[in-house]
């Protein structure tokens, strides 16, 4: 059965639409992660126009977040703090995002963008994610392992408006996860994702979160950040498609629970080198997308 | 669950066939009476007479569209040897067309073209090849063929800025502006989408009185008022035309969606995040208990 999704204005098959939430789905709920880096391409591959799928995906990504933080928030896993300080600097970047976003496609460079921030991000994260995973995995069959100090000091440990965070045991500036906030909604905002896959690493690296409250906290800034791109989307450019973002959630819901519970049998070193992996396969697909030569050197796209 | 479906199938399937009957009946009577006030008309008033209709007039993309096909039939006085040429379009649309290159390894799209009041739809049915009908300028003249279309272009200079800048370039005419490998990128590029056509042999003639052809619809059709055109070609020219108009419109669901999104456009944002929200808590809550 076909549905004529309004917004996007093209026809897809139900199954296929969730079918592919469910498959992210599934992922998202083995890795943890929001999966929007995934459900973007892929929709954009389906033939959904791009600033549809990135405009409809964050739509999505706000539901699976609240459905994704009330766990954390039951175990106390959310810093508040820390979180509403990221989301802060979260609502100014994502807005630039919609902005930016605005301006490349008039430009006609956004795919070249989305396409070119998909490679950068998704090839660091998953090389770094990759390593890591593979020294955890050879350190435990060497057995014993080195405790390592709760975090790293660096020099923005000396930035001033310090703040006390006393879910995340730290005493530090507000500059840092404003910044890093800020530079996480831009790229949320272009690349249709939550950024999770970004904000993670940077808040264990760079601000030295415990590891216990970061995906929480994460969770809870993205719900924010991508409800300001829903809004802003649908305000500026009309293309968050309600019908699509519904029918993706439904399949991602259902995915999301069976793939908890296969993740659950799997140890989270192995889970991170093969979400590794995922990552880094589509990093390499966009990679060729780029670089082999296109069927048509031309396009045409129809102004309304 | 599958005795329960069948009998409604088998419901559904009668329904359509009954449907389709009902409708080549109405094709006919149209084409009969159309038939009966062509002959009864004085020779004199109107030689050659050519006349249009379609199956439906109104074509409503709902939320169960995915595409659809309709019947364009109609009636003419022709003798042996005669050719017809109808056309569909769809309304007249801006469009940008982007060049890529490889720079740096990558492809990326380095220089874009505005093209101006090109056809959104743009089919053309024949009982021959165009070219076998009439010669080019004789066609072109007529109004038929890629050729015809009026294309204009308004080049913006460089990798983009087409939309800053593409208003204020005066429109130059097809000739002087677009080359050759323009056109033909346009047609390949409409073609793909299933937005252009061209489908000699595609109309069937009876007794040179009767003629019908198919027209399908794609699931990305663009909304808006659509005209279609017959033409009676004779030994290479035109003797005879005829017009009629059709409408293709969103209805239902994907209307209401559609309007909300541009009319209520803050309270549509407002709308989703709430449905997020609400959604993302009952999912939670649903699998907790399990």
């Amino acid at each position: 059965m076909y549905i004529y999704l309004p917004i996007a204005e093209v026809s897809m098959h139900i199954g296929v639409i969730i079918g592919l939430g469910g498959g992210v789905g599934f992922l998202s709920g083995l890795f943890g992660v929001g999966g929007g880096f995934l459900m973007t391409p892929l929709l954009i591959f389906f033939g959904i126009p791009p600033a549809v799928a990135v405009s409809t995906e964050a739509n999505q990504i706000v539901a699976s977040s609240v459905s994704g933080v009330l766990a954390h928030m039951r175990r106390g896993n959310v810093d508040f703090k820390m979180g509403g300080i990221l989301m802060a600097g979260g609502v100014v970047g994502s807005s630039l995002g919609v902005v930016l976003f605005k301006f490349l496609q008039s430009i006609g460079q956004i795919d070249l963008v989305i396409q070119m921030s998909y490679v950068v991000f998704l090839g660091i994260i998953g090389a770094l994610m990759l390593t890591e995973s593979l020294r955890t995995i050879i350190r435990s069959r060497k057995s014993g392992g080195v405790r390592r100090k709760l975090h790293q000091h660096n020099w923005f440990h000396g930035l001033p408006l310090k703040m006390r965070f006393r879910r995340s045991k730290l005493y530090i500036s507000a500059i840092p996860p404003l910044v890093i906030g800020a530079l996480v909604g831009v790229l949320a905002a272009i690349m249709g994702v939550g950024g999770g896959f970004i904000m993670v690493p940077a808040m264990i690296y760079l601000l030295g979160m415990p590891t216990a409250v970061v995906v929480g906290t994460s969770l809870f800034q993205i719900i924010f950040v991508t409800a300001n791109v829903t809004l802003l989307q649908s305000i500026q450019t009309q293309t968050v498609d309600f019908m699509l973002a519904g029918l993706l959630l439904l399949g991602a819901v259902i995915g999301a629970q069976f793939g908890s519970r296969f993740g659950a049998r799997l140890r989270g070193e192995q889970l991170r080198g093969l979400l590794a992996l995922v990552v880094l396969a589509v990093c390499v697909k966009i990679m060729f997308d780029l670089a082999l030569r296109p069927e048509d050197l031309l396009s045409v796209e129809l102004l309304r | 669950m599958m005795r329960v479906q069948a009998p409604y199938t088998n419901l559904f399937r009668m329904q359509t066939f009954s449907m389709q009957s009902l409708r080549a009946g109405l094709v006919l009577v149209a084409c009969l009476a159309v038939l009966i006030c062509a002959s009864v008309q004085p020779a004199g008033a109107a030689p050659n007479r050519v006349v249009a209709d379609l199956s439906d007039d109104l074509v409503e993309i709902n939320s169960s569209y995915h595409g659809t096909e309709l019947l364009l039939f109609g009636a003419y006085r022709g003798m042996p040897g005669d050719d017809l040429i109808l056309e569909v379009r769809g309304p007249s649309t801006d469009l940008l067309q982007r060049r890529k290159e490889q720079k740096a390894g990558i492809w990326i799209n380095v220089e874009t073209f505005r093209w101006l009041g090109v056809p959104s739809f743009y089919h053309v049915f024949s009982t021959r090849p165009l070219a076998e009908i009439a010669p080019l300028q004789t066609l072109t003249e007529s109004g038929v063929g890629a050729a015809s279309l009026g294309l204009r272009l308004a080049k913006s200079k460089g990798g983009g800025g087409s939309h800053h800048n593409g208003g204020d370039d005066s429109p130059v005419s097809r000739a002087s502006a677009s080359t050759d490998e323009q056109n033909a990128g346009l047609v390949r590029n409409m073609t793909g989408l299933g937005l252009w056509a061209t489908r000699t042999g595609s109309v069937k003639t009876q007794q040179d009185m009767l003629y019908r052809t198919a027209l399908s619809l794609p699931s990305n059709v663009p909304p808006g008022s659509y005209v279609v055109r017959v033409l009676h070609f004779r030994d290479g020219v035109a003797i005879s035309e005829s017009k009629t108009d059709m409408k293709i419109r969103k209805a239902g669901l994907s209307a209401l969606i559609y309007r909300f999104a541009h009319d209520y456009s803050l309270f549509y944002g407002l709308f989703a995040i709430a449905f997020a929200v609400a959604s993302g808590w009952l999912a939670a809550a649903a699998f907790r208990r399990n």
